[in-house]
């Protein structure tokens, strides 16, 4: 493998001819239209933001670009002037396309030498010993035009977070089946932390000074402002507007976002007439940092933000699901984190995010799923009664209409809405005082949802202080008297009834922006 | 290892995902979780016709019963960690070492009782090492029971100086082990008790179902509130002290042991409990009235292939196959499930 050539201009880098160029790009899933006859030029050199909200259209572009989807008949993509139909990821990359996701694709465990060799072999044949010390130069000079000195022996795992990403860059650009001509990056700062955003600022712009044309996905829009030129918004599937930067601020991308202008509430609190029941404060774990929150008896407050900005993390940190720094009380006692029995016995429920696993028992139908949170309350006489649990799980399906109404059903048997409400059902059935749930619809159909939000909405009339993270903002609007928006791992934000999804929407998209250090060079 | 978690994330069989009129008879029959017994029926009329002079006589009855008494002890302690998703290879070599240190410690002049009481305390201590390996330490159970079973192995050695142990003739300890009480061998008797107290822990108590919770979803039973690794760490606890009983009543029933005496005891056990997951329940879990059909089944089968002049490495190669055979039908019932 050789390095990638950075400083010299690259073939295509020249004159009018683009260095990607998509003609109505369509995607048709059933009969469900998700990308709607988009276009998208980027001149080489050229550093591109790409924006919208979740279900905008922008990864299923991507994944055509990709290879990864076939787009619909009559879609047209032009990699520095030539024509490419790309159906798988090879085609892709031969005409010069390279993408970086957010996952990275690196294997842990090997050496940057070694990862720069996946998929792409190592410049010898497929039986002859490895050049060890011309890999190892040739991964030096690599990592080295993109500003970045590590040690290219010790395993990835061990590198930091923009080093990763920085290695994954250099796989991605490095000349393979040809040159690299677009370098998509998918959300490459959504794992980084603050200060190496900016280190990966430097090395996204050595790469367009290569005159590789850089498209660049994020959510965060103050990243758009601090490091695209320009800036292209998808909203419904189509494309909306292609901008310079300098023509917009903020508020005006995040209108042609979400497609109207928006009114920004900020800081309003709700009048606290019932007595707070949970409590956290300075509560800190995974990604989230200090999260002060009270709720109250009755009270559904909800927790948004985009991946990446703690949100995911909150619902395991209220429950005390994991070790967590900061304190979490319910009625003023603490509850330890890392001891779901404690928590538990102190009166809370958790909904995870992760259905499957964590929530479903194999093998166990759906009687013993719900009486499991509590399995003494069918004991007499020294003895479980089966007749008991089904008679209970009977009541609990009637009553929350799961389909069918069969309690010997083996769970996992269920779809997603029904097993769902079995799982919220589970926690029901112990009037708890608690309930914290987690992404409560995900991939619940329509009318489970409608049924699922009666049921916490009721479960709150009865008293019981409701926490909801969710990453669907409808949700969150139709739920919650108040809602908290997260963003880099804190509060930049407190919604108050009346909420709309689109004020949730604006105010996540808005994160960070305040609070960044970047912003001085404004 | 991915196999860990096969005995226990076994959705159910075709009882409840069986549909159409076809598999009407076969849920109706009950062919799928009842199919062990049909084929322990299908044997016995097999070998009634095959030899019938031998096969269908009373100490038939007899030989099958003592040779099953031991491995279903055996069978019936791995149960439990594998409810819970555990494996414990070492159970037989508790086994092994148990059944010379009880012999040992009576040489020394120990009374029966406080031998035995003194070898189940090993095998708990045992156990307990077996758990914290497992759950303080986080070694894959199958890793660390087999490491243990090699150590124990070696210490069943060192009791015995590699000699056999014989038992006082007569003492109380060899009449507990021999004779027979209502025209069983006693052994038998301690396995029906001990089935009978695990069949109302694992089916009756909350403590059972904790056990399948676990085996069946192990993060979802900790978010419910399932003290998860204590219940692991007692179930390698019972798993050795039930080990060590069966040591304990295979010493007892010989009159004798030596220190090579146990491993022959891991795969009919492994097998039966495994085979016995598909059986009667019919939700994939290790349970105690499947466990002992499958143990009845594999001993008739195997004494029936003897007497009808099969060579003696018929055993381990029915063993075997039943092992395969149950964990295949448990993947495939698994599939469908899916």
């Amino acid at each position: 493998m050789s390095s990638p050539d950075l400083r010299g201009g690259t073939a295509g880098n020249g004159g009018a001819t683009p260095a990607l160029d998509v003609r109505s790009a369509s995607k048709t899933f059933g009969s469900i239209r998700v990308l709607h006859d988009v276009d998208l030029t980027l001149a080489a050199g050229e550093l591109r933001a790409l924006v919208g909200e979740n279900g905008s259209g922008k990864s299923t572009l991507v994944k055509i670009l990709a290879g990864y989807h076939m787009p619909d008949e009559g879609t047209r993509i032009a990699v520095g002037g030539r024509e490419v139909a790309p159906h798988h990821a090879g085609v892709s990359e031969t005409a010069g396309l390279r993408f970086v996701h957010q996952d990275l694709a690196l294997v842990g465990a090997l050496s940057s030498v070694e990862n720069l060799g996946l998929g792409r072999g190592y410049g010898n044949g497929r039986m002859r010993p490895l050049a060890w010390s011309r890999l190892r130069r040739e991964a030096r000079e690599a990592i080295g035009e993109l500003g970045y000195h590590f040690d290219v022996d010790r395993p990835v795992a061990t590198l930091g977070a923009s080093e990763r990403t920085a290695l994954a860059v250099a796989r991605a650009v490095s000349p393979h089946t040809s040159t690299a001509r677009v370098l998509v990056l998918d959300e490459p700062t959504a794992n980084l932390p603050g200060p190496e955003v900016e280190q990966l600022f430097g090395l996204v712009r050595r790469v367009r000074d290569a005159g590789i044309a850089v498209l660049f996905i994020s959510h965060h829009l103050n990243e758009v402002f601090d490091l695209a030129e320009s800036v292209s918004v998808l909203r419904g599937g189509e494309h909306v507007a292609t901008r310079p930067v300098a023509e917009l601020d903020e508020t005006s991308l995040i209108e042609l976002m979400v497609g109207h202008s928006v009114e920004r509430h900020a800081g309003r609190r709700p009048s606290a007439a019932a007595a707070t029941v949970l409590s956290a404060q300075r509560l800190s774990g995974g990604s989230v940092q200090r999260l002060d929150l009270d709720v109250a008896a009755g009270e559904i407050v909800g927790i948004a933000g985009i991946t990446g900005s703690g949100r995911e993390a909150v619902a395991s940190l209220m429950f005390g699901a994991e070790p967590a720094a900061g304190t979490v009380t319910v009625n003023g006692s603490p509850i330890p984190p890392g001891r779901p029995d404690a928590s538990i016995a102190a009166g809370m429920g958790l909904v995870p995010a992760e259905r499957a696993t964590k929530a479903v028992m194999l093998g166990h139908d759906v009687a013993e799923n719900l009486s499991i949170s509590r399995p003494k309350d069918f004991v007499r006489r020294g003895s479980m009664r089966r007749r008991l649990e089904y008679q209970a799980a009977a009541g609990w399906l009637e009553k929350l209409d799961v389909r069918p109404r069969e309690p010997r059903m083996p769970l996992a048997a269920l779809s997603g809405g029904n097993a769902q409400k079995v799982i919220l059902a589970r926690w029901l059935r112990l009037q708890p005082k608690v309930l914290v749930l987690d992404e409560p619809t995900q991939g619940v159909d329509v009318g489970a949802k409608e049924d699922i939000h009666q049921r916490i909405e009721e479960a709150a009339g009865q008293g019981c202080a409701v926490v909801v993270c969710s990453t669907d903002n409808e949700e969150l609007a139709r739920l919650c008297g108040r809602v908290i928006v997260l963003g880099r791992g804190l509060e930049t934000a407190q919604l108050a009834a009346p909420i709309s999804a689109d004020d949730i929407t604006a105010a996540c998209l808005a994160d960070t922006r305040e609070r960044s250090p970047r912003e001085h060079h404004h | 290892m991915s196999i860990t978690t096969e005995p226990t994330a076994i959705d159910p069989g075709p009882r409840q995902t069986a549909v159409g009129s076809g598999s009407r008879l076969v849920r109706r029959l009950g062919i799928g979780r009842f199919s062990g017994i049909y084929v322990w029926a299908l044997l016995i009329v097999l070998f009634a016709v095959l030899v019938p002079e031998t096969f269908l006589t009373a100490s038939t009855v007899r030989s099958i019963g003592a040779n099953s008494a031991v491995t279903s002890l055996v069978a019936l302690a791995l149960i439990v960690p594998v409810a819970c998703g555990l494996f414990d290879l070492s159970v037989a070599a508790i086994l092994g070492i148990a059944a010379v240190l009880v012999l040992d410690l009576q040489a020394r002049g120990l009374s029966a009782g406080i031998a035995v009481l003194l070898t189940l305390v090993a095998g708990a201590v045992i156990g307990a090492f077996n758990g914290f390996l497992v759950v303080k330490v986080g070694i894959d159970s199958f890793i660390a029971t087999l490491g243990m079973s090699s150590v124990l192995a070696a210490g069943a050695f060192a009791v015995t100086n590699g000699n056999q142990l014989v038992a006082q003739v007569p003492s109380t300890f060899v009449t507990l082990g021999q004779g027979t009480l209502l025209g069983l061998p006693r052994p038998v008797w301690y396995a029906v008790a001990v089935a009978a107290v695990l069949y109302y822990v694992t089916e009756r108590t909350t403590a059972g179902r904790y056990m399948y919770a676990i085996g069946g979803n192990i993060e979802a039973s900790r978010l419910v509130g399932i003290r998860v690794d204590r219940v692991r760490f007692a179930s390698l606890v019972t798993s050795g002290v039930l080990g060590a009983l069966a040591g304990i009543v295979l010493a007892a029933q010989l009159g004798a042991s030596s220190a090579d005496i146990g491993p022959a005891y891991l795969l009919p056990a492994f097998s039966a409990v495994l085979l016995g997951a598909t059986q009667i329940k019919g939700n994939g879990r290790a349970n105690v009235l499947g466990t002992l059909v499958a143990v009845v089944l594999l001993a008739t089968g195997i004494f029936g292939l003897q007497l009808a002049g099969a060579p003696i490495f018929i055993s381990g190669l029915f063993n075997g196959v039943a092992l395969i055979l149950a964990v295949s039908l448990a993947l495939r019932a698994n599939r469908q499930a899916a």
